[in-house]
């Protein structure tokens, strides 16, 4: 189920909300385990199964790995729970991308498994991993409460676009947390404006790039503006999404942490890395990078560290060549930054912008592209190598027809809409116009965005394929 | 986040939320969608079936759609907000330009243009390649085709499209009618030409197929709104139309038949009762019809014609009718072109192929 959905906010929502009101506080869990399992099986009800024996597994390991915390036990424990869930990533996600890639020896012809990809199987599976990680490291006590542990990995805020929430970061919530009128309020706020970049903003650049995707009349603007848009769609769709996630945890009392923190005004990629999708790079830093010896060994020992990290951070988001070239990308941009451009970047004002957003929009090409031979058609269009013309009518009717949703998007991505807002918010007059007009605007804003999915069939969302 | 402002936030984010929800849940099914004119979707079958294949999830998300309280409304506010808060050149396709509503049509596709082609080329292949008819091709352009630049319209490459249809039907003679049409002679809220506007298409046709014609014609104005089929997709507040039809002493003379039921059905040249309907144009010739035929006992000749026509064809018929002792009209939208044997005998009749770019552009719909 998308949030961004008339069956999830006009049905399940409001359900949800009232069952979760009315039962005491020890029933809370048991609510939200009930819901968010329902919520992920509403596409595919075969897959609740899948989940429920992963968070079996998960919660009989964690007790089996702290019954023999220090032990050689405990780390065989580790290991079940590690090759339990790359393997259910291996076969649902990979099986077919190592099988088709075998086939390319001759006299090699294997079928293909055909398995349909579990909604939110990468996310749920990091999750269960970073629990029993943690139990093994002694950073956390195991749940012995399987409601709890449950509630905590199919909570359905989070379960099948992220962020990816660690346990140690809301272990305490799932037993202590508190619920108040103004952290509701925070939510919806939050909800509310994470629906609308989704629903208002990224929907509709969603429509332009496949536009120039289906068109046979791509010229070198279209395909800067596709780039540009792309960049803008995943960025308002995968943070609109996160927004909605930490706004929904606020309803139930969670604080889950931030997912993103205005990648585009990054100077560097080395910056990007650190405000895109942070729930995923932390989560490769600390269960993966630092444990290989982060930057704390020679340097081609370190060179090999940002490869592997890279490598599985572009694997993970598809079994697909063009993700594993995009990861690689991003390997060797980071290296040579590391190494030559840090500094310099950081000196040079405004191109160091232009530098991140010129390099970000190529590796979502490459990143949204079918296959690679698709990305390099694009890439080509884009630097006017194949023979297509600078500008066409129907680039001139796209500019016209998305050129300010564009421009709004564009603003929408950097931090200027809430510095303002933060700044008048100082003046004790705006303050108290703020407080009536602010819950109207969004009251309007949620009522907009009702009246675009009433009337719109365009409504993907981009890490539902992850 | 102060207390006022957070229950204020709370409280009117609860009153949208639950208001809307209770009325989706309890309120009774609705049908048809006059203004989309379509059936809508009721809510799905549930049985383990239809749960495990996914069928009735997708079809609950199309019911909360089409279902949702004040439907028109939130589709109003929906375009209202795409056209003056984005800035947007169309919504779902639909552009508006001084009180007219355009459909973009957009790209060529040439894969349809050829199975037009084909199928032509197969009627005229098993029925008229070895009789003595005169076959004869005409391409009614789209109202886009003559919209001002201002309208800031994605236009058909249609001077490709005119050669290539030209190119892959040599077996018919070509009447290009563009020269005779304006942007004035189609409904501003709808996709078809107006009747009373295209007389001169009509003489010009009868007189290339060398038929001789003196219909003297009444303009009749109905006393009703017309709100063509962009009226109901823009879902905007946009002035109806007016629909007039020409009416004609020799029309009182006519039979017309319509066999499109399998046998034979008397019907009007105008049927009223489709005026004051869903689709007042319909009242030409009564909509959709498979096959009509029109006997006029008081023509200026004993020539035939045969009419491979869609719905543009329908107002344009009566005007030719003065000029023929019968006009068969074939919508092979409607029945299969492998089946025109059973119900005409071809002979040395005129034959006149006369498609819209519209159902060109996508012509899977020919049988």
């Amino acid at each position: 189920m998308l949030f961004s959905s008339l069956p999830f906010l006009y049905y399940f929502l409001p359900v949800t909300l009232i069952l979760y009101g009315l039962v005491p506080k020890k029933g809370k869990n048991f609510i939200l385990l009930i819901t968010s399992l329902f919520f992920y099986g509403w596409g595919e009800p075969k897959t609740i199964l899948l989940m429920i024996l992963s968070i079996t597994v998960g919660y009989f390991v964690g007790i089996k790995i702290e019954q023999n915390l220090g032990t050689k036990v405990a780390k065989r424990w580790l290991i079940v729970s590690v090759i339990f869930n790359l393997g259910m990533l291996g076969l649902f996600k990979y099986a077919d991308f190592f099988i088709s890639n075998l086939n390319l020896i001759p006299f090699v012809s294997l079928p293909l498994l055909k398995l349909a990809l579990p909604i939110g199987i990468s996310f749920y599976t990091f999750q269960i991993m970073s629990y029993t990680i943690d139990v093994y490291r002694g950073d956390v006590s195991a749940q012995k409460n399987f409601i709890s542990l449950a509630a905590y990995i199919s909570l359905f805020p989070q379960l099948i676009a992220g962020p990816i929430v660690r346990y140690k970061d809301v272990d305490e919530q799932l037993t202590h947390r508190t619920h108040s009128s103004e952290k509701m309020a925070l939510g919806i706020r939050r909800f509310v404006m994470g629906l609308a970049k989704k629903v208002l903003i990224a929907n509709q650049l969603g429509e332009l790039t496949e536009l120039f995707l289906a068109s046979k009349d791509q010229s070198v603007v279209y395909a800067w503006m596709y780039a540009i848009a792309f960049m803008l769609h995943i960025y308002f769709d995968f943070s609109g999404y996160s927004d909605m996630a930490i706004g929904l945890g606020k309803f139930f009392g969670f604080d889950l942490l931030e997912n993103f923190n205005y990648p585009y005004i990054s100077k560097s990629i080395t910056e990007f890395w650190r405000r895109w999708h942070i729930s995923l790079g932390t989560w490769f830093k600390d269960y993966v990078y630092i444990p290989l010896g982060g930057n704390r060994v020679s340097k081609s020992r370190h060179f090999i560290n940002i490869l592997v990290v890279w490598f599985l951070t572009g694997f993970w988001h598809g079994a697909s060549w063009n993700f594993i070239v995009w990861g690689l990308y991003f390997a060797v941009i980071l290296m040579i930054e590391k190494n030559v451009l840090l500094n310099g970047l950081n000196r040079c004002k405004v191109i160091n912008h232009v530098y991140v957003l010129i390099l970000v929009s190529i590796s979502f090409v490459i990143f949204n592209a079918t296959d690679l031979s698709a990305a390099v058609v694009t890439l080509k269009t884009m630097f006017g190598l194949d023979g297509a013309s600078l500008y066409s009518a129907e680039t001139a009717y796209m500019i016209s027809n998305y050129g300010f949703v564009l421009i709004l998007a564009a603003l929408g991505a950097t931090p200027l809409p809430k510095t303002i807002f933060k700044k008048l918010n100082q003046n004790a007059m705006m303050q108290k116009f703020f407080d009536v007009s602010e819950p109207v605007l969004l009251g309007l804003c949620f009522l907009m965005i009702t009246a675009y999915l009433v009337d719109g069939s365009f409504n993907p969302f981009l890490y539902f394929r992850f | 986040m102060n207390r006022v402002r957070s229950t204020i936030t709370i409280l009117l984010f609860m009153a949208i939320l639950f208001s809307l929800s209770f009325v989706s849940w309890f309120k009774s099914e609705t049908l048809y969608s006059d203004s989309e004119r379509r059936g809508l979707q009721r809510f799905p079958e549930l049985t383990v079936e239809t749960l495990f294949s996914g069928s009735f999830t997708s079809s609950f998300e199309t019911y909360t759609q089409d279902q949702f309280p004040l439907r028109d409304v939130f589709r109003k506010i929906k375009a209202m907000g795409a056209f003056n808060l984005f800035q947007k050149q169309d919504n779902n396709d639909i552009v508006i330009d001084d009180d007219a509503i355009y459909k973009l049509e957009y790209p060529l596709n040439e894969s349809m243009l050829d199975h037009a082609a084909d199928r032509f080329e197969s009627i005229y292949n098993t029925y008229l390649k070895d009789t003595d008819v005169h076959v004869y091709f005409s391409i009614v352009p789209d109202k886009n085709y003559y919209a001002d630049d201002s309208a800031g319209l994605l236009k058909l490459d249609y001077n490709h499209l005119f050669e290539h249809m030209k190119e892959n039907t040599p077996f018919m003679t070509y009447l290009d009618i563009t020269s005779m049409l304006t942007i004035d002679d189609f409904y501003r809220t709808d996709t078809h030409w107006r009747q009373e506007k295209i007389t001169d298409v009509a003489d010009y046709l009868l007189k290339e197929m060398n038929t001789e014609s003196d219909l003297k014609t009444t303009e009749v104005t109905l006393n009703l709104p017309f709100y063509g089929v962009y009226h109901g997709q823009s879902a905007l507040n946009i002035e109806p139309d007016s629909i007039s039809y020409l009416m004609s002493e020799s029309f009182e003379q006519c039979e017309v038949i319509s066999y499109s039921t399998g046998t034979a059905k008397p019907i009007e040249i105008y049927n009223m009762s489709k005026a004051s309907g869903k689709d007042a144009y319909e009242l030409f010739l009564n909509g959709a019809e498979a096959l009509i035929e029109i006997t006029n006992p008081n023509a200026k000749t004993d020539k035939e014609l045969i009419l491979f026509r869609d719905s543009f064809g329908s107002s344009l018929a009566p005007l030719l009718i003065d000029g023929y002792a019968k006009i068969t009209l074939v919508d092979i939208r409607y029945m299969q072109s492998s089946m025109l044997g059973d119900f005409i005998e071809f002979d040395q009749q005129d034959v006149l192929f006369m498609y819209s770019t519209l159902l060109l552009n996508s012509s899977l719909v020919l049988k």
